[in-house]
């Protein structure tokens, strides 16, 4: 899911008040019309009322002229009833129309014209013609309880009129009273939700804000007090989100940096360690060989011996100080090894004689070991630098004696496999056990049982495995502690791979 | 080495794995001394018990049972403890000649030593012995 930014957020609430704030102007808006109908409402009602009361007054006037008309005879009240007939029309067509959308009033005010009509015409005009003729008759009792009662009749339904008047005028003010009521709760309802949503986003915005920033700034003293494994969990809104995500990643690539300077630290020191047993190493493998030649030398300077035992310790001289050109030679090719440094000269040679050479060179008459030497008799041609290959065999040759007891076998057999040509050297020596078989091709690297017992430099099979390597060959042990070891060497047969490139680099060559 | 009954002279036995090594204490020494040469640390072992000579020089570093073992073992058997030892090693750190003083060693010859001090470690301590 993806994150809301606070901008959106604070849109949303933003618009959120605002439809509150909306609904609470359409509440007022609908309450000022209500109010505003209730109140056209109300004057129409007056006007009804009016028109009512003329009417009323008019039926009065009526009665009380022609009364007075027919009590008095005097022509006034004639003239005043005549002039109040005229009136009748107009004044109750006026009250029909202000009640014409008003069905009950309608039929009231038409009642209210046909009792006028029915009054004038059947009972008025009757009596003025009859008192013009018989002044008592029309003055008795019965005519004139008749016309009390028309009149009476008439006013009863004017009365019926006005009471529904009233009572519409009171419903509709009642009804604005009720929809203004309505309209100021949705009103307040609606400024209490706005100020309550505000008030809601203000600590929501401290909470998602603040809140984290603090986290941020202690988790970045804590970055600043040196612990860089400090991480911050996710959540919040997306600005925060992107806050924590960059600061995880600040402090990852932090943790990440130390730990590589720890490392190369580490290493440094691991090469520091190696220097300091490559010293002790030298200066312990030299010694031997050395302690030898000069001894030597100085009884040879000091004393006189027969020739032939002359002979020999000039003979013992020249082989240690050999030895200690090999381990000059050794240390030479460790130091090029770790550089890169070693160049390989290729040629193409027979492998098997190389081997039947460098056998020859290790066990001469008198030889401490037994040789069996198993070699195919044709050659085993492969392309490669014939002295560098010259000395891990010899490397190997010379482990197989030097960690066999004297009098066992060395079994070296040369034999082709595919397109591999395979050299084999085994003993029937102290062997090496499957925890340091693993390490016996690292430099400086002596198995506990060897380093205790046999001298070494511990760099003969690191620089024969990476010789063999560079030849695109393989080095491998198999050993039996107790039992013995198989060292087993893998050239390609014929034209290397690394040539074809060599020719490229150098088109003089065909 | 023929071990002759009759002689008189202090009999050293010689321990070391390498070869040249032995021939030269044995050269150096030259005919004051009886010596005869063992290669490894058992055999040293064997050979003290059966005929304990006067005086031993004696590799740390050697095949299977190491010259400090040999030398703790010298000391632990009563019939050997008074032989004279001189060790002889490559490792020469302080360290290294404080184990081997300390496990019984008479003297510690460091590897590579001058004809003279090793004749006169060996007059001396043979001479003590008689």
């Amino acid at each position: 899911m993806r994150r809301l930014s606070l901008v959106h957020r604070v849109g949303l609430v933003a618009g959120g008040v605002a439809a509150l704030v909306g609904i609470l102007f359409v509440a007022a808006l609908f309450a000022i019309l209500s109010l505003r109908h209730a109140e056209s409402r109300e004057s129409h009602s007056s006007d009804v009322t009016v028109a009512t009361l003329r009417v009323r007054t008019l039926s009065a006037d009526l009665e009380s002229s022609l009364r007075g008309y027919v009590l008095s005879a005097n022509p006034r009240f004639l003239a005043l009833f005549r002039d109040a007939r005229a009136r009748v029309p107009g004044d109750v067509s006026h009250l029909r129309s202000l009640v014409h959308d008003d069905p009950p009033q309608r039929v009231r005010a038409a009642s209210v014209a046909g009792e006028l009509h029915a009054y004038l015409l059947d009972y008025a005009e009757n009596v003025i013609t009859i008192a013009q003729f018989s002044r008592a008759a029309a003055r008795g009792p019965a005519a004139g309880s008749e016309g009390k009662r028309r009149i009476d009749e008439i006013n009863g339904t004017l009365d019926g009129l006005l009471a529904a008047e009233n009572q519409r005028t009171h419903r509709a003010s009642a009804h604005a009273q009720s929809v203004t009521n309505v309209a100021v709760a949705v009103g307040i309802g609606a400024i209490v939700v706005s100020s309550a949503l505000v008030l809601l986003f203000g600590a929501w915005v401290a909470r998602a804000v603040a809140r984290p920033v603090r986290r941020v700034a202690a988790a970045a003293a804590d970055v600043a007090a040196g612990d860089l494994t400090v991480r911050l969990e996710g959540g919040g809104a997306a600005e925060v989100a992107a806050l924590v995500t960059a600061f995880n990643s600040m402090t990852g690539s932090l943790e990440l940096g130390r730990h590589q300077l720890l490392e190369q630290n580490e290493q440094l020191r691991e090469g520091e360690r190696h220097k300091r047993d490559l010293i002790s190493m030298v200066s312990h493998e030299l010694r031997t060989p050395l302690a030898a030649v000069l001894g030597f030398t100085a009884l040879l300077l000091e004393r006189d011996f027969p020739p032939d035992e002359q002979r020999r310790y000039l003979e013992i001289i020249d082989t240690q100080a050999r030895r200690l050109a090999a381990l000059a030679g050794d240390f030479l090719d460790v130091q090029l090894l770790a550089g890169g440094d070693l160049t390989l000269v290729l040629t193409s040679f027979d492998l098997v004689e190389l081997v039947r050479e460098q056998a020859q060179l290790f066990f001469l008459e008198p030889s401490s070991h037994h040789l069996v030497l198993d070699v195919p008799g044709e050659p085993l041609v492969i392309e490669g630098d014939r002295d560098r290959l010259s000395q891990v065999v010899g490397n190997l040759l010379s482990n197989a004696i030097k960690y066999s007891p004297q009098g066992e076998e060395v079994r070296v057999s040369v034999r082709s496999v595919g397109d591999d040509a395979i050299v084999a050297v085994a003993d029937d020596g102290i062997g090496i056990d499957r925890e340091d078989a693993a390490h016996v091709f690292e430099q400086f690297f002596r198995a506990a049982d060897a380093a205790a017992t046999v001298g070494g430099t511990g760099l003969g099979l690191a620089v024969a495995r990476d010789i063999v390597t560079s030849h695109d060959g393989t080095l491998e042990v198999e050993s039996t502690p107790g039992v013995g070891s198989t060292f087993v060497l893998s050239l390609p047969l014929g034209a290397r791979r690394a040539v074809v490139g060599a020719e490229q680099n150098a088109p003089s060559r065909q | 080495m023929t071990v002759e009954q009759a002689d008189d002279r202090p009999r050293v036995l010689v321990v070391d794995d390498e070869a040249p090594l032995r021939e030269l204490i044995v050269v150096t020494l030259g005919d004051g001394f009886l010596c005869e040469e063992v290669s490894d640390g058992e055999t040293a072992l064997a050979r003290l018990r059966e005929s304990p000579p006067d005086l031993v020089f004696l590799d740390v570093m050697l095949p299977g049972l190491g010259g400090i073992d040999v030398l703790k073992e010298i000391r632990a058997d009563p019939a050997l403890s008074d032989i004279g030892v001189v060790v002889v090693s490559a490792w020469q750190a302080q360290a290294d000649i404080a184990v081997a003083l300390e496990s019984g060693a008479d003297s510690f010859l460091p590897k590579p030593f001058l004809v003279e001090e090793l004749l006169s470690i060996a007059e001396e301590l043979a001479g003590r012995r008689r």
